[in-house]
């Protein structure tokens, strides 16, 4: 068992409309069990998140979207992941070919990590093109030394609020494949591609999304201490063309002792939709037709740092953190929406500080959304180590 | 040992004891009481039943004479005589028992001292009596929509001389005020004694009655009234599936063609004959899923001479407003309503189409064209396949990069378009070519949307948030040379006005409004045609994309259509708002 939950205050320089705004919320409230049985060949994991609760109408965050929100970072459902993996080595204890078998309510192997445990406090704005989350997923993997394939069928519908579950209808509907070499140790390269069809409208009546993503991650030492480093890049078409958008984003991290300091940069391009009269941070759902009002870009660079307090006898963790971003948006292409009409201006500071509390094994530090052999790869003791024992 | 025979004699004695004392006609009763005759008599409430007979008889089972019986009414509140009679020579006694005044079941008994079997008792069934009187029982007093039927029945209820209700009474119903008319001109009175009866309003507003009359009855005729207001009445909702859904409709003949994205094009009866629909009860004709779907828009031509076989659709594919589009014009061969088909389309690249106007006198389509423009297109005599063969002009009013044009209407020889971006254009079309007679860039605080014309004015609508967001109908004169801006409707808390028409007689504006707590069906009264004032609203809270007006059998229509999340054909009456 594991958990972790977040205090934060955050305050943005400029909001639809103009003017400031700062808000103390608390964010990723989670708990999180993970189990085994079998020496590790039957797996389990399950995370939940009260976001719903402490966040129903978004998290004030810059350049975010996705799921109805804009400007705000949506909540996320109940069950964030609820997964089974069965795992299974090819030719005994020391073959070199390892197959799995995943299914449930989870992330697609799909892109990058869940920035929930990344780098940065505030999430980036590509978290949809570059994740895929809360489906019904069925994962098949296979793993041969430093080579993993992993495919996936679920769901294209995304969740419209925090209590509601994948649309079972549309199970199969969608799917995606990831290749990943890992040619030393603690170096991932990694290319995916998905086909989801109408994400953002439950029916399944509104565009598909053709998602190509590639992202090279570095996780390991350097002079002593640990560094963590991932680029990646990905394009998104959608309406067969109709829009495409593109995203960047780089960022590290680097510990010396207890401090963590880390850099984010990201320019990331995102659709602009009409918006709810009366919130201004809501997008109007479910969709009427297939038009966006336009593109933007948001290029952000964030800098921050946190540090690890873990007392000796202690089961919580704490690690307050203080974050800066500077963030710029341009409009890109035809379209009416122009952000410097929107929000009377085109640049945003936005600083946040606060504590997250954590416990239990890899409370902040989990891999989110890895499943089967990718989790194998990550924890390669896992079913040693962990959980449930047979 | 030596208590038990004392034990023993003891339970004789309780024994014995408990046998005398079990019932006073036990079987120690001298004689005994039986019922004769009048069990179960019917009859109405007040009425006189046949006797009341039985009998005594002794311990030998002989008739008794000169034995004491007491008669008297258990329930209904009747009355017996005598109530007391000692019996005959036969051993009989009788009374006369008479029903007391509540309908239902009455009961009188007999009885006799030390006789088995007493009392005897008599059950009688009480119906109510001749109705004498006749009063209101609801729906009196009313409030409704003028020309549409009251939301509740009036009811008049048919009593007896003792208030007990009286079934089968036929009941006259007449109107006497307002001109409105009685769903039936006589009713018949139910088991609760209740006769109903729908009063539907006249066209005036104020007080309106009707009477109800049953000749020699008190109370008879009853008066009700009920007042008439002028508004927006809901006739009925057609469901669409949620694919998204509805976006506009084109009505003519009695025939509704739903505009429905994925789902197609739905043809509904809703007053031609063909299926027996009328506006309150839509038939289902047929559908067709045009090429692509995202079916937007649609114009049932008929051609000069007679013909009405094409139905020209409007397929609206993903764009950004304001920059690019997409999207083709499909042709469908509704010769068959039965079985519509899609024999053509036209296809203009880098662009997609929006609403259409058909100027059928001379056989041209003019199609709004988002960023292409305004596209003109000859749709005479029998269409090809690819109708880009027949596209006779195009223009963009604003210029490239400044032109996405939602709507176009022909009217008194200009054609007039409304560009979301440059404004509102006065178009010349002439030989077959367009030219800029006049406007443009004359909204520049808000997006323009839909457009119509009438007479000396015209309305356009606007849309989502420019510098100002779009809650505003303009009003322009019109005439020679560029429109003039002569007044601007704001409704608060709406984001956009998305459609917008004008009845044919040139009295009331229509527009639909979307996003936000005023979204919905607005209508205006233009007895000023340049300062429309507001008459009536009726709320959506998913808003309204599109109201389109049609008159059907003599009464005014607006055929609007709801937004997801539940998309669906709402139909309205607005007759009562015309003067």
């Amino acid at each position: 068992m594991a958990g972790q939950a977040t205090v934060a205050g955050t305050w943005v320089s400029r909001v639809p409309h103009g003017g400031s705004l700062t808000e103390v919320r608390v964010v990723r409230p989670m708990l999180m069990g993970r189990g085994s049985l079998f020496g590790g060949r039957l797996r389990g994991v399950a995370s939940l998140d009260g976001e719903g609760w402490t966040i129903p109408n978004g998290e004030l965050t810059v350049g975010a979207w996705g799921e109805g929100f804009v400007d705000r970072r949506h909540p996320h459902t109940y069950f964030h992941e609820l997964m089974v993996s069965g795992l299974e080595r090819i030719g005994g204890p020391e073959g070199r070919v390892q197959v799995s078998l995943s299914a449930g309510k989870g992330f697609v192997a799909f892109g990058s990590d869940d920035p929930m445990n990344r780098v940065t406090f505030r999430y980036p704005v590509n978290h949809h093109w570059s994740q895929i989350l809360e489906r019904a997923v069925l994962i098949g993997g296979v793993a041969a030394g430093a080579v993993m394939v992993e495919g996936s069928l679920f769901n294209g519908d995304e969740p419209e609020e925090p209590g509601q579950w994948p649309n079972m209808d549309r199970f199969g509907d969608s799917w995606a494949a990831r290749l990943t070499l890992m040619p030393v140790r603690g170096l991932e390269v990694a290319g995916s591609y998905a086909k989801v069809h109408s994400p953002e409208h439950r029916e399944g009546a509104g565009l598909n999304d053709y998602k190509v993503h590639a992202m090279a991650r570095w996780d390991g030492m350097a002079a002593g201490h640990p560094l963590y480093a991932m680029v990646e890049w990905a394009r998104v078409e959608e309406g067969e063309g109709a829009f495409v958008y593109h995203t960047m984003l780089a960022e590290g991290a680097y510990e010396i002792g207890p401090t963590r300091l880390y850099y984010q940069l990201e320019r990331t391009e995102r659709p602009e939709e009409e918006r709810v009269l009366d919130t201004k941070w809501r997008t109007i759902r479910p969709h009427l037709d297939n038009s966006t009002l336009g593109t933007t870009r948001w290029t952000i660079n964030t800098v921050g740092a946190g540090r690890e307090i873990h007392a000796e006898g202690w089961p919580i963790q704490v690690r307050p953190f203080v974050e800066a971003s500077f963030a710029r948006a341009t409009k890109v292409g035809a379209g009416v929406f122009d952000p410097e009409v929107w929000y009377k201006g085109t640049d945003f500071w936005s600083v946040s500080a606060g504590v997250t509390l954590a416990f239990g094994p890899h409370a902040l530090d989990h891999r989110m959304g890895r499943y089967g052999v990718a989790e194998q790869a990550d924890h390669p003791h896992a079913g040693e180590m962990e959980g449930m024992h047979e | 040992m030596s208590r038990q025979p004392v034990t023993i004699a003891l339970l004789t004695a309780a024994i014995a004891l408990m046998g005398a004392c079990g019932s006073d006609n036990g079987p120690n009763a001298s004689r005994s009481i039986e019922m004769q005759s009048g069990d179960d008599q019917t009859g109405a409430v007040g009425e006189e039943l046949a006797p009341l007979v039985v009998r005594v008889l002794d311990a030998n089972d002989a008739p008794e004479a000169n034995v004491e019986v007491t008669w008297a009414v258990v329930s209904g509140g009747g009355s017996i005589i005598p109530t007391t009679v000692l019996t005959d020579g036969g051993g009989l006694a009788s009374a006369t028992f008479t029903l007391g005044p509540d309908a239902g079941n009455q009961q009188a008994r007999a009885s006799a001292a030390e006789a088995d079997g007493s009392p005897v008792s008599f059950h009688a069934t009480a119906m109510a009596g001749p109705a004498t009187q006749m009063m209101k029982s609801g729906g009196d007093g009313q409030t409704g929509i003028a020309g549409s039927p009251l939301a509740q029945p009036y009811s008049a209820v048919i009593r007896d001389a003792f208030d007990n209700p009286v079934a089968g009474v036929e009941v006259a119903w007449a109107v006497t005020s307002g001109g409105g008319s009685v769903s039936s001109p006589t009713s018949t009175s139910d088991a609760a004694g209740i006769a109903r009866v729908t009063h539907t309003l006249g066209a005036a507003a104020g007080p309106q009655t009707v009477t109800a009359t049953v000749e020699g009855l008190t109370g008879s005729p009853l008066t009700f009234s009920s007042n008439a207001s002028v508004g927006i009445r809901l006739v009925t909702t057609v469901g669409v599936t949620a694919n998204y859904g509805l976006h506009d409709t084109f009505v003519r003949d009695g025939l509704a063609f739903l505009c429905a994205w994925n789902t197609g094009i739905l043809i509904y009866d809703v007053g031609n004959g063909f299926k027996g629909g009328s506006p309150s009860n839509p038939q289902f004709v047929s559908s067709v899923v045009t090429g692509g779907g995202k079916v937007h828009n649609a114009w049932w031509y008929h051609s000069p001479l007679g013909a009405k076989k094409y139905l020209f659709v409007g397929e609206e594919g993903p764009g950004s407003i304001g920059g690019t589009s997409s999207g083709d014009i499909h042709l469908v061969d509704v010769s068959n309503l039965s079985s519509p088909v899609e024999v053509g389309s036209y296809h203009l690249s880098g662009a997609g189409t929006h609403n259409f106007w058909v100027d059928e006198v001379n056989q041209v389509l003019f199609a709004a064209y988002y960023n292409g423009g305004v596209v003109a297109l000859d749709i005479s005599g029998s269409l090809p396949a690819n109708l880009a063969t027949r596209e006779l002009d195009r223009i963009q009013p604003g210029g490239a990069g400044n032109t996405y044009v939602w709507g176009v209407m022909q009217h008194q020889g200009a054609v007039y378009a409304m560009d979301m971006v440059s404004g509102f254009w006065k178009l010349g079309f002439s030989g077959g070519s367009f030219a800029i007679a006049g406007g443009g860039n004359n909204v520049p605080e808000r997006y323009g949307s839909d457009l119509w014309l009438h007479g000396s004015h015209a309305y356009t609508g606007t849309w989502g948030f420019r510098a100002a967001q779009g809650n505003a109908v303009k009003v322009w004169q019109v005439g020679a040379g560029a429109p003039v801006l002569v007044d601007s409707v704001i409704t608060e808390l709406i984001g956009t006005v998305s459609d917008v028409q004008v009845t044919d007689d040139g009295q009331l504006l229509v527009f639909s409004a979307e996003n936000g707590a005023n979204a919905g069906l607005h209508v205006y009264s233009l007895a000023d045609p340049a300062h429309p004032t507001y008459l009536a609203k009726y709320l959506v809270s998913t808003g309204l994309h599109t109201a389109t007006i049609s008159v059907i059998d003599g009464k005014t229509y607006v055929f609007g259509a709801r937004n997801p999340s539940s998309p669906a054909l709402m139909i309205f009456d607005i007759s009562s708002l015309l003067p």
